[in-house]
């Protein structure tokens, strides 16, 4: 798999990650952030079992990022 | 065993969502982006959506048509044969490669890909498809973990309608 970046940050100033090149579709950013925001500020699973599974499934994914 | 029961709705997804109100409503705005916005041609993003799909094996998924998306029947009918197919177009076939290996080869995807399909879409378009493709993966794995009922609908996916 390639390690470079496939598209640029839409932020100037600012490596490709997440944010920026999500940035490319302001709308998709900003309706994404208040989802996923609110994943991790509300809820009835606790913050901890929440971290863990993201991990895992990051280490499944073998997503390094 | 059912994880969940479904709550009354006239959808299962909506139903399952039911369960967590603002969530369902965040979600909606989130996936209804691609339509309400129009980001990407219509008729490409129900391709991919019915592409992924058939590779999951997802019948909910499948069940639900958008037929306002412009998606002839023979394409419909040759799109799990897409590659041997001629009734695609050159961004169909590049988008298609694309959402072939998301849900189980995403570490497969190699430049020349992104090359081939960055000659027909500009980079927020390519963010978009991508985005894409990662909801409609996200969308089937939900319904075949929860065992959502296969249910027909033919409603575009607006953020205002109800989520099929």
């Amino acid at each position: 798999m390639s390690t470079t970046p496939r598209v640029s940050s839409a932020i100037a100033g600012q490596p490709p990650h997440f944010g920026s090149v999500m940035a490319q579709q302001p709308e998709l950013l900003q309706r994404f952030g208040a989802l996923y925001a609110t994943f991790w500020s509300h809820g009835v699973v606790d913050h901890r079992t929440k971290e863990v599974a993201r991990m895992r499934n990051a280490r499944i994914t073998d997503c390094g990022y | 065993m059912k994880l969940v029961e479904l709550t009354e709705a006239p959808q299962p997804f909506e139903g399952l969502l039911q369960h967590r109100p603002e969530l369902r409503s965040l979600y909606k705005r989130f996936y209804g982006t691609f339509w309400d916005e129009a980001l990407l041609p219509r008729s490409l993003l129900e391709l991919c959506r019915l592409r992924i799909a058939q590779l999951h094996d997802c019948e909910a998924e499948l069940a639900v048509t958008d037929t306002r998306s412009g998606v002839p029947d023979n394409q419909r009918v040759g799109l799990d044969r897409w590659e041997a197919a001629d009734c695609f177009s050159p961004l169909d076939r590049a988008a298609l490669a694309i959402a072939e290996l998301m849900p189980w080869q995403h570490h497969s995807m190699t430049d020349a890909q992104f090359a081939t399909l960055r000659e027909h879409l500009d980079e927020k378009q390519c963010v978009a498809l991508v985005v894409a493709l990662a909801l409609f993966d996200a969308n089937c794995r939900l319904r075949l973990v929860f065992e959502l009922p296969a249910s027909p609908a033919s409603e575009p996916a607006f953020s205002s309608g109800l989520l099929h």
